[in-house]
């Protein structure tokens, strides 16, 4: 131990180590009543952390090349010893992934954490949203599997609905008239690096304003805190009196990260395939359109959307508006309450955007 | 059992627990990174004896590497390992001069493999061969 608070001092005296620590961890006081909801946060980040390494993993034996894609999958599964353990742990950490974005989003639109001042920390969070989804349907075309082809013609192809430059839009996405070997590229370069970039980047930017901000206080049970923002200049919401995130939260986002692990292998081992339909395992054939194609769960939404409206444009429109008003809803919902039951019109709102969107993927998975 | 004694045993058992766990994630991530045994593993290769004319030489991979057979003039067959015995580097056969040079750093190397000229340390590996019908078996 002696050795270990030596190379903490020689530290300490050079950069002040402990005053960071001191001011990050363990005098970073949130509030009394948080609860297990905000630990959604650190499981995203470790989830995140889960993709890239396993990510940079397969990178050693994945082949970007359209005629040789579909085998090094096939090798990294059959051949390479844990080669199947790396890509399930890809695959199922995704839709796992998905999975807490969409209960962190939701844990923040009911306990109305993102009214003011946190307009912001809403807005970098659905633009992650959306780079997520930008992530994960690339990502589905680099098996280059009858699913992975398919399933990327018909997204790609919802732009051509687009007036005066929507079929442009669609060549310039593909790199060619038809998903081909150009998309592949294309694809692989946003998947791996573009992309995860800017959600490096804008997670950086989400903690920060986190923590220029502060934590909010959960509308349930205790009063807001002392100091709470009042409009007129910048003020740091603190929580004093309140717990130190290190020890106190930090074991309380360890055991919530176990429980997200606990589930996330518990499909990995179990039922690693149950995100992977029939056509994930058929090489992809430009020639043979499969019956039935159908995307992730998370798109099936918006799938069955632009199957009901007959008219293209108007089923993205529509997507498009309610995406622009999820997005802008800190600066249209403008009240200070924050309690769910005190909001009806909020939670009869919300309630039953979340029944929709659950209503339209069931509709989509069955038809 | 005092505080400090139960703090330590937790400590140790969160510890054995923490190796536990890496260690079970350490494994596959080195079989994972860990280069494949056997699929290189040596087979045997078969060479029509028509490629090899006389005075020249056909490479080809064995074993996952480099292999080179000779036919001298005179029609003696040679089989060698193509890797220069000094840093690694694939030798190159001189047909005008008869012998096996190694482009990184100037070794030479008779048709019979031995060192001639340059820093090579060791003769090229020799390999067996058979040699029935029309074709070559090498391995």
């Amino acid at each position: 131990m002696t050795i270990i608070k030596k190379i903490i001092d020689w530290i300490d005296v050079r950069v002040g180590i402990r005053d960071v620590a001191a001011k990050e961890l363990t005098g970073y006081l949130l509030p009394r009543n948080i609860n297990a909801w905000y630990s959604m946060g650190s499981i995203l980040l470790c989830a995140f952390a889960l993709q890239v390494v396993s990510g940079m993993l397969l990178l050693i034996y994945y082949v970007p090349d359209a005629d040789k894609a579909f085998k090094s999958v096939t090798a990294i599964m059959n051949d390479v010893p844990y080669g199947w353990l790396i890509r399930m742990c890809h695959a199922v950490g995704s839709n796992m992934m998905m999975l807490a974005l969409l209960l962190h989003m939701l844990s923040v639109l009911f306990m109305g954490s993102y009214k003011k001042p946190r307009e912001l920390n809403w807005v970098s969070g659905f633009m992650l949203l959306t780079l997520v989804q930008a992530i994960s349907l690339t990502g589905y075309l680099l098996p280059w599997s009858q699913l992975s082809f398919w399933a990327t013609t018909v997204a790609t192809n919802s732009a051509s609905a687009i007036p005066v430059v929507g079929p442009y839009l669609v060549e310039f996405l593909r790199g060619s008239q038809l998903v081909g070997p150009p998309t592949l590229g294309r694809f692989f370069a946003l998947h791996v690096a573009v992309i995860p970039a800017g959600i490096v980047a804008l997670i950086g930017a989400h903690i920060f304003l986190l923590k220029r901000t502060g934590v909010s206080t959960p509308p349930f049970g205790l009063k807001e805190t002392a100091n709470q923002w009042q409009g007129d200049s910048y003020r740091y919401e603190g929580h004093p009196g309140g717990i130190p995130f290190f020890p106190n939260y930090a074991l309380e986002d360890l055991r919530s990260i176990a429980i997200y692990l606990a589930c996330f292998l518990a499909v990995v081992f179990f039922d690693p395939y149950l995100f992977f339909p029939r056509d994930a395992f058929i090489p992809a054939n430009p020639f043979v359109t499969p019956a039935h194609i159908k995307p992730e769960w998370y798109f099936l939404a918006n799938y069955q959307t632009l199957k009901i409206f007959p008219n293209e444009l108007i089923g993205l429109s529509l997507q498009g508006a309610a995406m622009t008003f999820l997005a802008l809803l800190p600066f249209v919902d403008r009240g200070s309450e924050r309690h769910p039951l005190k909001r009806p019109l909020f939670m009869t709102c919300a309630v039953g955007g979340v029944l929709l969107w659950i209503g339209l993927s069931i509709w989509g998975h069955l038809s | 059992m005092d505080n400090s004694s139960r703090r330590t045993f937790l400590g140790l058992c969160l510890g054995g627990l923490g190796a536990v766990a890496a260690a079970a994630f350490s494994w596959p991530l080195f079989r994972y990174l860990a280069p494949r045994t056997g699929s290189d593993a040596a087979g045997k290769v078969v060479i029509p004896a028509a490629d090899v004319r006389e005075g020249e030489a056909k490479f080809f991979e064995y074993a996952g590497s480099s292999a080179v057979l000779v036919r001298k003039r005179g029609g003696d067959l040679v089989a060698f390992s193509a890797v220069c015995t000094h840093l690694g580097c694939i030798v190159q056969w001189e047909k005008d001069k008869q012998d096996f040079l190694c482009p990184c750093h100037g070794g030479h190397f008779s048709a019979d493999g031995s060192v001639t000229a340059g820093p090579p340390p060791k003769p090229l590996n020799k390999l067996p061969f058979s040699v029935s019908g029309d074709s070559i078996t090498v391995g």
